[in-house]
């Protein structure tokens, strides 16, 4: 079953899939620099965090929607946990847009973006969209909502941490059935790793279309965003684990971090 | 009413179920993003999950009852065209009243028609999924109803869907017999 309304669009040499719809209330942008982030943790700046992470799941919503719709072939069991997952994640939409409504924000208040949903869904195979969608963009945001759990909770605001530590829980498991089956896959299918390789290439290479620019730029609201090379991607091991990639992949994730940002384990009572 | 008595037609029965919770699964599936609305979208998400341990439930079902587990059989070429008119169906107010007003209580009273059917002792495990099956549909169909009102959302297309539905009595498809 293909998704016929949705088509696809050129980027340079890249071809990408038109954006999911969204309310007429948000403004769609491709580029971090055409986005909100305010670079700290002020009332609007948190509000922002809180209302673009909604978007993002509304994003992977639909990801993992049409996964299930274009991929009619797959394992019974994978379409599952993409069912599983769409349910997942309109749950973490759910709950967002409460704490959204809470921080005194509303739908639309800031711009998103959907390029997440553009270079996934651009790719024609269920390897290579759970390779970019779970195995790299969710694992990424993992790191990402393990920390910024810790930093709303230093600064005494433990309803977000705790529903952002809650969604998290739900990420690593999105994480962890996407390794299960790339593995199972790749068992009796050894072109799965090529997809998946050819996945990964063609994430870095379209992603860097959309990228800051070297030397970095200011962004839509004043906000100075480091360059590529300096912007640090948190790596937290013990989650890394959790959704079960391998000591040689964590060391390898690791590397390409630069050895940069190690998110030491959390000391339990 | 005619019964259900052999473990062949139980089986063909629920393998048919379990193509159309697939279609279902698949069908909200497909609409969720071209769907804008965000509270739909959230809608549509638990309901596809839901639809998943619907046809998982009756696919291990299908197992117990000679067939291969996760097995699907398309219903008649009619019931099995309408399902596919209602797919291209556009817009978000039109799918939900056709789909949760059209469509779904019609799958309802179909499973209700089986239980009916069925023998209640030897033929129980079937009722059960398909009795959790209707609790959830019926749920669904709340769930849909505090959507439109909140999108205000019309229900013009539903009566019609609904009838074409209901027009088709019989949906289980003729047995394909070796040569």
């Amino acid at each position: 079953m293909n998704i016929e309304e949705i088509g696809f669009y050129k980027v340079a040499e890249f071809i990408l899939r038109e954006p999911p719809a969204r309310d007429e209330c948000f403004k769609v942008v491709s580029r971090d620099a055409d986005a909100h982030e305010y670079g700290n943790f002020s009332e609007v700046a948190r509000r922002e965090m809180i209302h673009r992470h909604m978007a993002n799941e509304m994003t992977s919503v639909d990801m993992a929607a049409v996964c299930v719709a274009e991929f009619p072939d797959a394992p019974w069991g994978l379409r599952m946990e993409l069912a599983r997952q769409a349910w997942d994640e309109s749950r973490h939409v759910r709950a967002l847009y409460r704490r959204v409504k809470e921080m005194g924000g509303f739908k639309g208040e800031f711009p998103v973006s959907t390029l997440e949903w553009d270079m996934t869904c651009a790719v024609d195979n269920l390897v290579g969209r759970i390779t970019i969608q779970n195995r790299t963009l969710e694992a990424g945001a993992m790191d990402v909502i393990g920390a910024l759990s810790v930093n709303f909770r230093r600064l005494g605001d433990d309803r977000t941490a705790d529903m952002l530590d809650a969604i998290n829980v739900d990420e690593i498991q999105h994480v962890r059935f996407a390794n299960r089956w790339i593995k199972k896959l790749a068992e009796s299918n050894p072109r799965v790793l090529m997809q998946m390789a050819a996945a990964i290439r063609f994430l870095t290479d379209a992603n860097a279309k959309f990228q800051i620019k070297e030397g970095g730029e200011i962004n839509a609201v004043g906000a100075q965003l480091a360059s590529p090379e300096n912007r640090i991607p948190a790596v937290n091991v013990d989650l890394r684990q959790a959704a079960e990639f391998s000591e040689g992949e964590i060391h390898e994730i690791l590397r390409q971090a630069g050895f940069r940002s190690l998110v030491p384990r959390e000391k339990t009572a | 009413m005619r019964m259900i008595t052999s473990v062949n037609q139980r089986g063909r029965s629920i393998a048919t179920f379990r193509y159309i919770c697939v279609w279902m699964m698949e069908t909200v599936a497909r609409w969720t993003p071209i769907t804008p609305e965000m509270e739909a979208k959230v809608m549509m998400g638990r309901h596809i999950w839901e639809y998943a341990q619907m046809a998982d439930a009756l696919g291990k079902r299908t197992f117990e009852l000679r067939l291969p587990e996760q097995h699907s059989i398309a219903p008649v070429a009619a019931y099995d065209a309408f399902l596919k008119e209602v797919v291209k169906i556009l817009g978000t107010a039109e799918r939900t009243a056709a789909f949760y007003d059209g469509v779904v209580p019609g799958i309802i009273a179909r499973f209700k028609t089986y239980i009916a059917a069925t023998d209640p002792i030897l033929d129980e495990p079937s009722i059960v999924v398909l009795q959790r099956a209707i609790v959830d549909l019926e749920r669904q169909r709340v769930d849909a109803a505090e959507l439109q009102r909140e999108l205000k959302l019309s229900s013009g297309a539903a009566a019609a869907v609904a009838a074409k539905e209901k027009s088709i009595a019989d949906i289980l498809a003729e047995e394909k017999v070796a040569a």
